[in-house]
């Protein structure tokens, strides 16, 4: 029997249909995998299952008991826990007391006791934690580790994760799922919501492929290929992004001990030394928090650095971000809400949004609009942003369209150097395929990119050539191979 | 449960609005009816209270100005009064000792600078320092305020007059108008309303009012798109500090030719409604700069029914926050 079953369930939001008919069923002890794009519907079908949303019709039964949760609050009640993409740790309080919020036993609370528990529910995983440390100490990985203690804090015993190795290295990653498996063993079921397929391929019993809000199938792991996998979630067939060799003659950008400073005060690149080639699209892996986002921001110009920064011979040292806009630096952000757009604006407005400088942009002491209505349809067209027309505001799209719309722009107005965060975040299969050889014909016509990720197999499939960063230092492994990337990223070589 | 739909929401808020001004009106027991009709029509009762109207509608639209100038921006200016004092008193100075046309001109410009100067240190605090314009432009207004009071109780008091007042300016010293009927339409009305058109312009059709607007919308969009936020945040309450002195200099040499205690009947803080009720189009400026000066005049009127002209900005205050509600409505509307 299985412990959770999810029947006919359809979730309108307005005239939009996010689940449409849509069931799940998965058995008690199970790591059960549920993939799909983005959109397709799984965190929305999770949230169900979660009491964070109530569907539109359908029926949620646990333990072989239909269930109408009206909130959160009473799926934890029946042991149903539920692990966001952002976690919701605070920094400044200690992981114990974030291991606790809002499951505290009392008013007064016994926090021998509450230490007590916490080592004994921390050493049953394999964990260890220093519990009176503040959680801002805390990696990517701890984070998550805490996370999942949440839960068995709560007496979870049906976990769900939604894209719980998005911010892991490769080592994490496999620490996590061996302690999940040792949760399974242990009598819990574990739902994840992924769209790694390794990692469904490796640890998972059953898969569960959902596709624009309708269910496509429900198989055992072992019946299924990881090319047909991929086929059910995209809908069609796949053919592998082509390689191809480049061999640059020049530099677009080339630093030499470059070093920046964090926020608090630390080095957070630490003498780095690369080149980021003509026509050369450059991945930059690493976990997160390894300096990634010091390093991009002190290209584009928001932070200072020390050392040498050198774009097309000129000496980045003395630019600001408008020079450097000037000189051909094209951004996407890795925050899209705070640093790319202004979402009460048009998509119109949002177009010219760092070109507003440029001579090309420009009319006398104004914008040029004629030439700014051509440069929003081209940047709406180029990556399919479905609008309803140029003088919508950007903030009403979903983020994926608007995610196309900001890669098009950066793509925009002859690049010389493509600075990406993420780039495909949001993105389905197609469309980050779109993206990356929109990335790579700028790189043909002589821009150079430097993408930073946290997702290796992304960077491994679209870059010609990939960097890595870990605690600072980066490193240039010899070639592409996964195994040897994924110990530099943990510095484990 | 599901929300009542907008126009509902907003037409309750203005029930309520109209309900709380009658039980205000009916306390002090006047006839509702009688009182609306003095504030809304005492304006045209007669051409003084015209002309009147028009005086409290100048600085209203130009401190408007400056008001929004810096709400574009993403700042609150609470330091337009003092502004305003300042380059009131500056003005008047200057154009009691220069005199003539040239006396006009330079007591606006002096009026603008010192302005300008009395915004600078909230300003630069706020740019490069980071601390909150409300908190130093508050304290400027309270120096701005003892401090011109002093002045023109000793140092530039006219001393025969028989309270706090500089000299007045003789009529060939201050700015004209023109006759219209029976009322006389100040230049200054005409410069105001040049300001705002020539504001709105300049945020709607220039790149460094796009860069302005980006600022106050999203400071963090703005440094990725390359604009120098710090720059962008000091020259913004720069200009609206400006534009508020500009406007105290134009009430001394265009309508009340002298400074005394009490100049400012509150102009500045009453702007911060009108840059409000003015919506996002800065043109929405002149009708709301001419509502307060018809409110405000109309408060007189209704004296002589004893009823406190608070009543007024009882109003007023109601009119901005049932504007804000509905605007705060509006914008959620577009990102459900």
């Amino acid at each position: 029997m299985s412990i959770v079953a999810l029947e006919g369930i359809t979730q309108r939001f307005g005239d939009f249909v996010a689940l449409d008919n849509v069931s799940l069923h998965v058995q008690k002890g199970d790591l059960h995998a549920v993939v799909g794009e983005n959109g397709a519907g799984k965190t929305t079908l999770m949230r169900i299952l979660y009491g964070a949303l109530s569907p539109s019709s359908g029926t949620v039964s646990v333990r072989g008991q239909q269930r109408n949760y009206r909130s959160s609050r009473d799926a934890i009640a029946d042991r149903i826990g539920m692990v966001s993409q952002h976690y919701a740790i605070i920094p400044e309080l200690t992981c114990l007391q974030n291991l606790m919020l809002g499951a505290e036993e009392g008013a007064v609370m016994n926090l021998a006791a509450c230490r007590t528990r916490a080592d004994d529910l921390a050493s049953r995983m394999g964990f260890s934690f220093d519990w009176s440390a503040k959680a801002e100490t805390l990696g990517p990985a701890g984070a998550q580790k805490l996370e999942i203690l949440k839960l068995l804090w709560r007496n979870a015993e049906i976990m769900i994760l939604d894209e719980p190795t998005a911010m892991l290295s490769p080592r994490d990653a496999d620490a996590l799922f061996e302690s999940l498996k040792k949760l399974a063993q242990d009598g819990a079921t574990v739902i994840l919501v992924t769209h790694r397929l390794p990692e469904v391929m490796d640890y998972c019993q059953n898969v569960t492929v959902l596709r624009g809000g309708k269910l496509i199938t429900h198989q055992a792991v072992t019946e299924v290929t990881k090319p047909e996998l991929a086929e059910l979630i995209v809908g069609h067939a796949l053919t592998e992004f082509p390689s191809r060799e480049v061999t640059p003659t020049e530099a677009v950008l080339s630093v030499q001990n470059f070093s920046v400073i964090g926020d608090r005060g630390d080095e957070a690149v630490k003498g780095a030394s690369f080149q980021i080639g003509k026509g050369e699209l450059v991945g930059l892996a690493g976990v997160d928090g390894n300096g990634q986002r010091e390093l991009f921001h002190a290209l584009l110009g928001t932070r200072g650095f020390h050392g040498l920064a050198n774009l097309n011979g000129e000496d980045l040292a003395q630019n600001s971000t408008r020079d450097r806009i000037e000189a051909g630096v094209r951004i996407i952000a890795e925050d899209r809400h705070d640093e790319a757009i202004v979402e009460d604006w048009s998509l119109a407005d949002n177009a010219v949004l760092g070109f507003q400088r440029l001579p090309s942009f420009r009319a006398g002491p104004g914008i040029n609009e004629a030439y700014k209505a051509e440069r929003v349809q081209e940047y709406i067209t180029r990556f399919n942003t479905k609008c309803t027309s140029a003088a919508q505001p950007i903030g009403s799209l979903s983020g994926g369209n608007q995610q196309r719309f900001v890669a098009a722009r950066a793509l925009g107005e002859s690049p010389s150097l493509v600075l990406a965060f993420q780039p495909a975040r949001g993105l389905d299969i197609d469309a980050t395929r779109a993206v990356y050889q929109g990335l790579r014909e700028v790189c043909e016509r002589g821009a150079g990119a430097l993408i930073v990720s946290f997702d290796l197999d992304e960077l491994l499939e679209f870059c010609d050539r990939i960097l890595v960063i870990n605690g600072g230092l980066i490193s240039s492994p010899a070639a592409k191979k996964r195994a040897e990337i994924g110990q530099l990223m943990v510095g484990a070589k | 449960m599901k929300p009542l739909p907008l126009a509902m929401r907003i037409g309750i808020l203005g029930l309520t609005c109209a309900i709380i001004v009658l039980i205000a009106l009916m306390t002090s027991g006047a006839n509702p009816a009688e009182v609306m009709t003095a504030l809304l029509t005492d304006t045209f009762r007669s051409p003084t209270a015209f002309a009147d109207t028009l005086k409290r509608f100048c600085p209203y639209m130009i401190l408007g100005v400056a008001v929004f100038w810096a709400l574009r921006a993403g700042l609150f200016n609470i330091g337009v009064e003092g502004q305003f004092l300042m380059g009131g008193m500056a003005g008047t100075v200057v154009a009691l000792q220069i005199g003539g046309l040239g006396g006009v001109i330079l007591g606006a410009l002096a009026g603008t600078l010192v302005g300008a100067l009395w915004a600078l240190p909230a300003a630069w605090i706020r740019a490069y320092r980071g601390g909150h314009e409300v908190i130093s432009t508050i304290m400027l207004n309270m120096i701005a305020f003892q401090l011109s009071n002093h002045l023109v109780s000793g140092p530039i008091m006219d001393p025969e007059a028989g309270f706090p007042t500089t000299k007045t300016l003789p009529p060939e010293s201050m700015l004209s108008g023109i006759q219209i009927g029976d009322v006389n339409v100040n230049w200054a009305l005409g410069l105001g309303i040049g300001i705002v058109v020539a504001f709105g312009w300049w945020l709607r059709r220039t790149v460094a009012g796009y860069e302005l607007s980006v600022t106050g919308a999203n400071s963090t969009a703005g440094a990725f798109a390359g604009i120098d936020v710090r720059r962008t945040t000091f020259s913004a309450l720069m200009a609206s500090g400006a534009v508020a002195g500009l406007g105290g200099g134009l009430q001394a040499v265009a309508f009340e030719g002298r400074f005394f205690m009490g100049f400012s009947t509150g102009y500045g803080f009453d702007a911060l409604g009108v840059a409000i009720l003015a919506g996002s189009n800065p043109l929405g400026i002149i009708p709301s700069a001419f509502a307060y000066g018809l409110l405000q005049q109309g408060a007189l009127a209704v004296q002589t029914l004893h009823v406190p002209p608070g009543i007024a900005t009882l109003i007023l205050s109601l009119l901005v926050i049932l504007f804000s509600a509905f605007r705060y409505a509006k914008v959620r509307h577009s990102n459900g």
